[in-house]
C-alpha cells in the first residue's frame, strides 16, 4: 500500500497539476466555451454517459471479483486527464476544445461521479467493504476545484507565475505516473504476475474502446473529424491518478493494493496507447490536409 | 485645371475640431533629445512589455531604457570606436532588446539600419554592404546565418540578444529553455574573426565607461540622417530610404494630431507588427513612447493565436495592423467574442483595408479602425481617417497636417478632381532621397514632391482613395481594372477568407483578371471557381470579373502580412512561358 508521505505526495502533486491547469485559463475561456456548447455537450456525454456504462459491461462480461470492480469502475467514472490536453496538442487537435472539456468533466464530477459510481456498483453487486462512500469523492474533487481557481488567480495577478506554473503543471501531469509506476509496482510484482490476461484486456481495453466510442458519438453527433478525434482522446482518456487518490483516501491495506491494481495499470498503459493513437490521429489530420489540398485544386 | 488646384486643401474643413490645421514646431532637434526628455518626465512607469505566446514577459520603465540605450550608445562610440553617422544594423524580432539598441544607436548619433530577422544571408550582406553597417545587433535565434554573412561585410562587431532579453529570470530560463530543446531553434555561436558578445555584455562595458552620450546626440539637427530604411524589395534590389530625425520628429507629430483626440499617456498598444518596419517604427514605437504610454510587443504575431495572451493579460486599447491582422483576428474566437474591453481605436496600413473587414471590425468591436496610407520614403504616414466624424470604409483618408498632396497624369497635369491621378505627396516626413542612388532619387523625387507610384481619386470633401499601384493595373480590352476592386468584392464573399488578383494574358482581350482566393475555414461546404464568378459577377462590370479562379490554401505574403502580388505575377510569368 502507499505509504502516508506517498498518498500526500500524490495529492500535492494532482494539486499542482490543477494549479497549472487554472492558470491556463481565464474566466473568458469558460464564456466562449459555452457559446457554441455543443462540442463541451458532446463530450460531457460520451464521457459520463459512454464511459461508465462501458466499464459496467466490461466488468460484468469478465465477471471481475468486487475489488477489480470498483477499481474500473472508478476509472470509467472519472473525469478527462490533463495529460489529455498534451496528446490533443500533438495530434493536431482542437486544443481549446480537450482544456474545456477537462475542466467542465472536472467540475461536473463533483456530481456526476458518486451518483454514477453509487449506481453502477450496485448494479455490480458491490456492497460493503468496497462500496466507495460518495462523499470522499465528491471532497477530493472540490479540494481539487480550489488550486485550479487558485491557478486562475495567480494568472491573473502575475502573468510570468502564471505561465510558470502551466509548464510545472504539465511536466507533473507525467511525473505522476511515473511516481505511481514506480512506487507501485515494484510491492506487487508478484501480483502482476498472477493477474490473469482478462484484466490486462480490460485496463487496456477501457481506453481503447472508449477513443473509439468517444469517436463514433462524437461523429454522429456532426461534429467534424478534428473536433471528434479531440473528443475521442478525451474520452478514452481518464483521470487515473485521481482515481488512485480516491482509492488511497478510502481503503488501506491489501484491500487497497487491490483495488488499486486496475487504476494504476489503466495510467500506465494509456499513457501508452494514447502516444499510438496519437500518432495515427496526427498522420489522418495531416492526410485530410492534404486531401483538401487536391480537392481544391481540382475545383480550378 | 490650373496648376494652382496642386495646392488646393479641400481636406481642411474635415479636421474639424479635433485637428489642428497646421503641425505645431518641432519641440525636438533630435530624436535622441526626444527620448531624454520623454524618459524623465514618465521615469518609473512601464514603456515596453514584451509578451510571449505562453505568456510569460518581461517589461521596461522609461528610466531603464533611457540608462540602458545610454549604456548602449556608449558601446558603440567609446568601445567600438563608431564615428557619428555610422551605420548600425539592428535586426531583431519585436522584444525588449529593440527600443535599448534602437535608442542607443541615436543617442550615439549613429544611423540606424533597420533589418528584417528572416532575411537569408543573400539578402544581408547586400542590405550591410550598400549600407556599409559596422556594427550588427541580431537575435540570436538566426546567429548561425553569421558565418556566411560577416566575412563579406564591413561588420566589425556582432552583439547578440534572445527573445526573452531582460525578462525575469525564470523565465527568461524557461523561453530560452524551450527555444534550445524543444524546439532547437538556438542555433550554436559560429566563430567568427570578429568580436561576438551578448547585449548584456555589452551594455556592462557601456556602463562601465561612464560617459555621459548627451555630448554625442546634442548637436544633431532635424536634417541629420536618423535611419536607412530599407524598401523596394518588391521591384527589384532593395535601397534605403533616407530619413532624418526631422522626418521622423514630424510624422509622430503628424500621427498624434490625427489621433490626439483618443490618445493618452494611459495607452497600452498591441505592437504585433515588427518594429523593423518603417509603420510599426513610427506609429508605435516612437509615437506611443513619446505619450508616455505602454508598448506591448508580441515577437511573433504568427500564428494569430500567438497574440491572445498578449491582448487577454493587458488592457490593449490601440492596435496597429494590416488588414490579414484584423482580419485573422476576427476569424479567432477567442477575440471575436470577446473583444479588448478599453480599445479606443485601431491603425490600419501597410495595405488595402477592405471594407468587409472594416465594418465588421466595427460590429466586432465597437471601435474606428482607421485606416491610413504611408510609404517607408514618407517615415511613413501621409494620411489617415479622422477618428470623429463619417467612417468612410473605402477611403485612406485625408492628408495628416502639414503634408501636401496632388494627383498628376503622365505629364505630370493635376486632374480634375474626382479623377484618378498618381498620387504625389510635398512634406516634412518625406525623406531625402535613397541611399547612394542618385537615379532612383531622381525617378522619385522631382522638385521636392514624391512620387508615391499609386493611383488614387479624391472625392469633394479632400478625401482620398487609392485606386490601385500604378504598375498592377490590369488592362481588360482597353479598360482599366484596379486588382483593388475585385478584391473588394472577392472579399465580401463569405466563403472568401482572402484574394489578390493580377492580370494573365488574353488572347482576345489582351490581359484578362485572374484571382487567387484562400476559401474561408469557418465557412461550411464547398468554394467553386463558379461561385466565385457568379458573386463577382452580381458586384463588378463584365470586363472586371475574373475569368481564371485559382483556389490555394495560402497567399504570398510579406513579413507584415501584405499580400505579394508581385510574386503571384512571377508565377503567371513562369507559366505563361512554359505555355509559349
Amino acid at each position: 500500500m502507499l505509504t502516508e508521505l506517498e498518498t500526500t505526495l500524490l495529492g500535492i502533486m494532482m494539486m499542482v497539476i490543477m494549479l497549472g491547469m487554472g492558470a491556463s485559463m481565464t474566466p473568458r475561456d469558460f464564456l466562449i466555451a459555452f457559446r457554441k456548447p455543443k462540442g463541451i455537450l458532446v463530450g460531457l456525454l460520451s464521457q459520463f454517459a459512454v464511459m461508465p456504462f462501458l466499464g459496467f459491461l466490461l466488468a460484468v462480461a469478465l465477471g471481475l471479483p468486487a475489488p477489480l470492480i470498483v477499481g474500473l469502475l472508478l476509472i470509467a467514472c472519472m473525469p478527462g486527464g490533463t495529460t489529455s490536453n498534451i496528446f490533443a496538442y500533438f495530434s493536431k487537435g482542437v486544443l481549446a476544445l480537450s482544456i474545456m472539456m477537462t475542466t467542465v468533466s472536472t467540475m461536473v464530477a463533483v456530481v456526476m461521479v458518486p451518483v454514477l459510481l453509487s449506481f453502477y456498483s450496485s448494479m455490480a453487486g458491490v456492497t460493503g467493504d468496497y462500496y466507495i462512500p460518495a462523499a470522499n469523492v465528491a471532497q477530493v474533487l472540490v479540494v481539487l476545484l480550489v488550486p485550479t481557481a487558485l491557478g486562475m488567480v495567480l494568472r491573473k495577478v502575475n502573468a510570468n507565475i502564471g505561465a510558470t506554473i502551466e509548464l510545472i503543471g504539465s511536466f507533473m501531469g507525467v511525473v505522476v505516473i511515473v511516481f505511481l509506476i514506480a512506487s507501485w509496482v515494484p510491492r506487487n510484482y508478484q501480483l502482476l504476475l498472477d493477474t490473469g490476461p482478462g484484466v490486462y484486456f480490460v485496463t487496456i481495453g477501457i481506453g481503447l474502446i472508449g477513443m473509439l466510442f468517444g469517436y463514433w458519438v462524437a461523429r454522429g453527433l456532426a461534429q467534424d473529424t478534428n473536433r471528434a478525434r479531440t473528443i475521442s482522446l478525451e474520452t478514452g482518456i481518464q483521470n487515473g491518478p485521481l482515481a488512485v487518490l480516491v482509492i488511497t483516501l478510502s481503503f488501506a491495506g491489501d484491500m487497497q493494493q487491490e483495488v488499486l491494481l486496475i487504476p494504476v495499470l489503466y495510467s500506465l498503459f494509456i499513457v501508452i496507447t494514447s502516444t499510438f493513437i496519437t500518432l495515427w490521429y496526427r498522420r489522418s489530420a495531416t492526410r485530410e490536409a492534404l486531401a483538401r489540398d487536391a480537392a481544391k485544386v481540382q475545383a480550378r | 485645371m490650373t496648376a494652382t488646384n496642386r495646392y488646393a486643401r479641400p481636406w481642411i474643413a474635415a479636421y474639424g475640431t479635433e485637428i489642428a490645421a497646421d503641425l505645431p514646431a518641432p519641440r525636438f532637434d533630435n530624436i535622441a533629445a526626444l527620448i531624454k526628455d520623454t524618459s524623465t518626465r514618465f521615469a518609473g512607469r512601464t514603456a515596453f512589455t514584451c509578451v510571449v505566446p505562453n505568456g510569460m514577459n518581461g517589461s521596461l520603465t522609461f528610466e531603464q531604457v533611457d540608462a540602458m540605450s545610454d549604456a548602449f550608445a556608449a558601446f558603440l562610440r567609446h568601445d567600438c570606436g563608431l564615428k557619428p553617422g555610422a551605420r548600425v544594423a539592428v535586426q531583431l524580432p519585436n522584444s525588449l532588446a529593440y527600443p535599448v539598441a534602437a535608442f542607443g544607436v541615436f543617442k550615439a548619433g549613429c544611423v540606424l539600419v533597420n533589418t528584417n530577422p528572416l532575411y537569408t544571408p543573400a539578402e544581408m550582406i547586400h542590405q550591410f554592404n550598400d549600407s556599409g553597417a559596422e556594427v550588427l545587433v541580431i537575435v540570436d535565434l538566426f546567429a548561425d546565418k553569421l558565418a556566411e554573412v560577416i566575412p563579406q561585410t564591413g561588420i566589425r562587431t556582432v552583439v547578440l540578444a534572445g527573445v526573452p532579453e531582460f525578462f525575469p529570470l525564470i523565465p527568461k530560463a524557461v523561453v530560452r529553455g524551450v527555444q534550445k530543446v524543444w524546439n532547437r531553434t538556438l542555433p550554436p555561436v559560429p566563430e567568427l574573426d570578429v568580436p561576438v558578445l551578448r547585449i548584456t555584455e555589452a551594455l556592462a562595458k557601456g556602463r562601465s565607461d561612464a560617459i555621459d552620450p548627451h555630448q554625442w546626440w546634442e548637436w544633431l539637427k532635424p536634417e541629420d540622417l536618423a535611419l536607412l530604411q530599407y524598401t523596394g524589395g518588391t521591384t527589384g534590389v532593395a535601397k534605403g530610404a533616407m530619413l532624418t530625425h526631422g522626418n521622423i520628429l514630424a510624422n509622430l507629430a503628424q500621427v498624434q494630431a490625427m489621433g490626439r483626440s483618443h490618445m493618452s499617456s494611459d495607452d497600452c498598444v498591441l505592437t504585433a507588427l515588427p518594429l523593423y518596419h518603417i509603420f510599426a517604427f513610427t506609429a508605435n514605437l516612437m509615437t506611443f513612447f513619446e505619450l508616455g504610454a505602454r508598448n506591448i510587443l508580441v515577437p511573433s504575431p504568427r500564428p494569430v493565436q500567438n497574440i491572445q495572451r498578449a491582448i487577454e493579460n493587458y488592457p490593449i486599447t490601440w492596435i496597429t495592423g494590416v488588414n490579414t491582422l484584423f482580419n485573422g483576428l476576427m476569424n479567432e474566437e477567442w477575440f471575436a467574442a470577446f473583444p479588448p474591453r478599453k480599445l479606443r481605436a485601431a491603425i490600419a496600413g501597410g495595405t488595402a483595408l477592405h471594407q468587409a473587414v472594416a465594418r465588421r471590425w466595427d460590429e466586432v468591436t465597437g471601435t474606428r479602425i482607421a485606416e491610413g496610407y504611408g510609404l517607408t520614403e514618407s517615415s511613413p504616414l501621409v494620411s489617415f481617417n479622422p477618428l470623429t466624424g463619417r467612417l468612410r470604409p473605402d477611403s485612406i483618408g485625408i492628408p495628416v497636417p502639414g503634408t501636401e498632396i496632388a494627383l498628376v497624369d503622365d505629364d505630370d497635369a493635376p486632374v480634375p478632381q474626382g479623377q484618378p491621378g498618381e498620387l504625389i505627396v510635398r512634406g516634412p516626413q518625406v525623406m531625402q532621397g535613397y541611399w547612394q542612388r542618385p537615379d532612383d532619387t531622381a525617378q522619385t523625387l522631382k522638385n521636392g514632391w514624391l512620387y508615391t507610384g499609386d493611383v488614387a481619386v479624391m472625392d469633394e470633401d479632400g478625401f482620398l482613395k487609392i485606386v490601385d499601384r500604378k504598375k498592377d493595373l490590369v488592362i481588360v480590352s482597353g479598360f482599366n481594372v484596379y486588382p483593388n476592386e475585385v478584391e473588394d468584392a472577392l472579399a465580401r464573399m463569405d466563403a472568401v477568407l482572402e484574394a489578390a488578383v493580377v492580370g494573365i494574358p488574353d488572347e482576345a482581350s489582351g490581359e484578362a483578371v485572374r484571382a487567387y482566393v484562400v476559401k474561408n475555414p469557418d465557412h461550411p461546404g464547398e468554394m467553386t471557381r463558379d461561385a466565385v464568378i457568379a458573386h463577382c459577377k452580381t458586384l463588378l462590370t463584365g470586363y472586371k470579373v475574373p475569368k481564371s479562379v485559382i483556389i490555394r490554401d495560402e497567399l504570398p505574403k510579406s513579413p507584415i502580412g501584405k499580400i505579394l502580388r508581385k510574386d503571384l505575377k512571377a508565377e503567371v510569368r513562369a507559366e505563361f512561358a512554359a505555355k509559349g
